[in-house]
């Protein structure tokens, strides 16, 4: 009876695979998700940088690239999370998922893979918009840059599962709207931390946002506020701080 | 005692639970047996669906002992070997019946074949749909095949064929009893007493969290006396009831319904109070007025 309970116990191999090759068919299937999250970024950055600009210094194409990339990021893991469990949650999808032997991290990973292939398709988009404007990078500061980019997805994916285990399907969507919008405004990643207001600048320095966005800044060769190793540190503490907050949501809903 | 009995699949011992303030269930002990369907019945709110929760791990008492498998439920090696269809469970839109069938089966160690679940449920001729362009009874006949892909030892049913048709009804509850004749747990709720009776080995009548009855159909039947008549008649409800062998009267409309330990003595006794009887009716009585019996038993001790 024990080996056999045993037996039954060891997830089947590929089951994380497969739930993240699911998830990212999933995403991509819903084109009314797909196309805001791709596009958006892309024109913001095309209209606001080198649009409005009209003929922007490479350096400046390359300070708001640092910006956008992070604005990017955290809009499929903040949606897909936040807004999608929530609605999920509602459809007992998520119930029947925690009844079913799939382990809780393979359900995460899922998701999560499903928000880094949608970030890097809008992060491809901007980069070949910044190349056109003018940006050249050294290749190991554009791998840096997309790993600053596609590493904002993690922090902000598990602020978006504490927000979806909490809330309904319309709380959610309004509050990843207002973390999305407020992060990228008090956070510098449209107009840079400098030109804000101080004490939005202040504000600011509580969002992830920020603090990922002075460490891209710092990657293209952009001026900074502050160290990196302080950025690092804090996304850090705000990472864990997020990933404990997204399992007591985890464990403490009803379903 | 209840730990010795190895034909026990999921227990509840003692279990109370309080939800927003409210006891759901107080003490309630119930068990679920390999090879057995156990149905559990009962009115909205009387702790059906919060015992497949406690069962299944979702939900955890406030006292008592769940066990699954021996087990604590939450525990995924528990998980492995049962199969769930909630009541309420939206599926994913985008994906096909087939993708998300081939998917479920991929949390399980040794889930059947793909196209065997799909044939068994149903769903063959829908492989390629997508599951937002199902009907509602489709649905659940996907969440059906998404329960049994595993082969699961232990199938928790929660109202499974509220939005179906007669004949895919009919076709469920024929692999249900396959399933439980090849050795599986079947744990069913439902509110169509029909499907209880069809399915069920056991019967568990719940009211206010706690179990009312439990037995076989047949004996739960057999509580109110055997048989109803159904008739046209001029005379009241106390009237009838004064007949030899009734004790249920109920007028509903211009239609009585009459439950009687007796058939003979009541149709002749109510032949001879009543010329202008009409529309005579003699029928076993049904669960449905077994239960129906029993839950105002109930309801007139509580007041």
């Amino acid at each position: 009876m024990s080996a056999l309970t045993m037996n039954a116990a060891a997830p089947r191999s590929g089951v994380w695979r497969r739930e993240c090759l699911a998830e990212i068919r999933m995403a991509w299937r819903l084109p009314q998700f797909l196309l805001p999250t791709v596009l958006t970024p892309a024109a913001f950055y095309g209209l606001f940088t080198i649009a409005i600009a009209q003929t922007p210094s490479p350096a400046m194409a390359a300070a708001s690239l640092a910006g956008y990339g992070v604005f990017a990021a955290i809009g499929p893991a903040l949606f897909g999370f936040g807004a999608g469990v929530a609605m999920e949650r509602e459809q007992g999808r998520i119930e029947l998922k925690r009844v079913s032997p799939l382990p809780p991290g393979a359900f995460v990973a899922g998701k999560l893979c499903a928000a880094l292939s949608t970030t890097a398709a809008a992060l491809a988009l901007i980069y070949a918009l910044a190349v056109f404007a003018g940006v050249r990078l050294a290749p190991e500061q554009w791998i840096l840059l997309a790993a600053v980019h596609l590493g904002s997805t993690v922090p902000h994916a598990l602020i978006g599962l504490g927000i979806g285990m909490r809330m309904g399907g319309k709380g959610a969507v309004a509050s990843a709207n207002g973390l999305f919008l407020g992060s990228a405004v008090i956070g510098g990643l449209w107009i840079p931390s400098a030109y804000l207001p101080h004490w939005m600048q202040g504000l600011g320095q509580a969002t992830p946002a920020f603090h990922l966005g002075q460490l891209a800044r710092g990657v293209v060769g952009a001026d900074t506020i502050g160290q990196s190793w302080v950025h690092g540190a804090v996304i850090a503490v705000i990472t864990v701080a997020a990933a404990v907050w997204a399992r007591t949501g985890w464990r403490r809903s009803p379903a | 005692m209840f730990d010795q009995d190895l034909s026990i699949v999921a227990a509840l011992k003692g279990v109370s639970k309080r939800l927003g303030g409210n006891p759901v269930l107080s003490g309630l002990d119930l068990a679920v047996r390999a090879g057995e369907v156990t149905a559990l019945l009962g009115p909205n709110g009387a702790g059906k669906t919060t015992s497949v929760g406690l069962l299944t791990g979702r939900i955890k008492p406030d006292a008592g002992r769940v066990t699954l498998f021996g087990l604590d439920p939450s525990r995924s090696a528990s998980r492995a070997r049962m199969g769930v269809m909630l009541q309420a469970a939206g599926l994913p839109d985008v994906l096909t019946v087939e993708e998300l069938v081939t998917l479920q089966s991929g949390y399980y160690r040794d889930p059947r074949p793909v196209a065997e679940t799909l044939a068994i449920a149903g769903l063959a001729d829908l492989a390629r749909r997508r599951c937002a362009a199902l009907s509602g009874g489709q649905a659940r006949r996907v969440q059906y095949a998404m329960a049994i892909c595993g082969r699961p030892d232990l199938l928790v049913l929660d109202e499974p064929t509220g939005a179906m048709d007669r004949e895919s009804r009919h076709a469920l509850w024929a692999t249900v009893r396959e399933a439980a004749n090849d050795g599986a747990a079947v744990l069913l709720t439902s509110h169509d007493l029909a499907e209880a009776d069809a399915l069920a080995d056991r019967v568990l009548v719940m009211e206010r969290g706690q179990i009312l009855a439990d037995d076989t159909p047949a004996a739960i039947r057999a509580l109110v006396g055997g048989s109803t008549i159904r008739c046209r008649t001029v005379l009241s409800p106390a009237n009838v009831l004064a007949l030899p062998g009734a004790h249920r009267a109920e007028a509903s409309g211009a239609e009585m319904l009459i439950v009687t330990g007796n058939a003979v003595a009541t149709v002749g006794a109510l032949i001879a109070a009543d010329a202008a009887l009409a529309d005579l009716r003699v029928a076993d009585a049904s669960l449905e007025d077994a239960i129906t019996g029993l839950l105002q038993g109930e309801r007139r001790i509580a007041a």
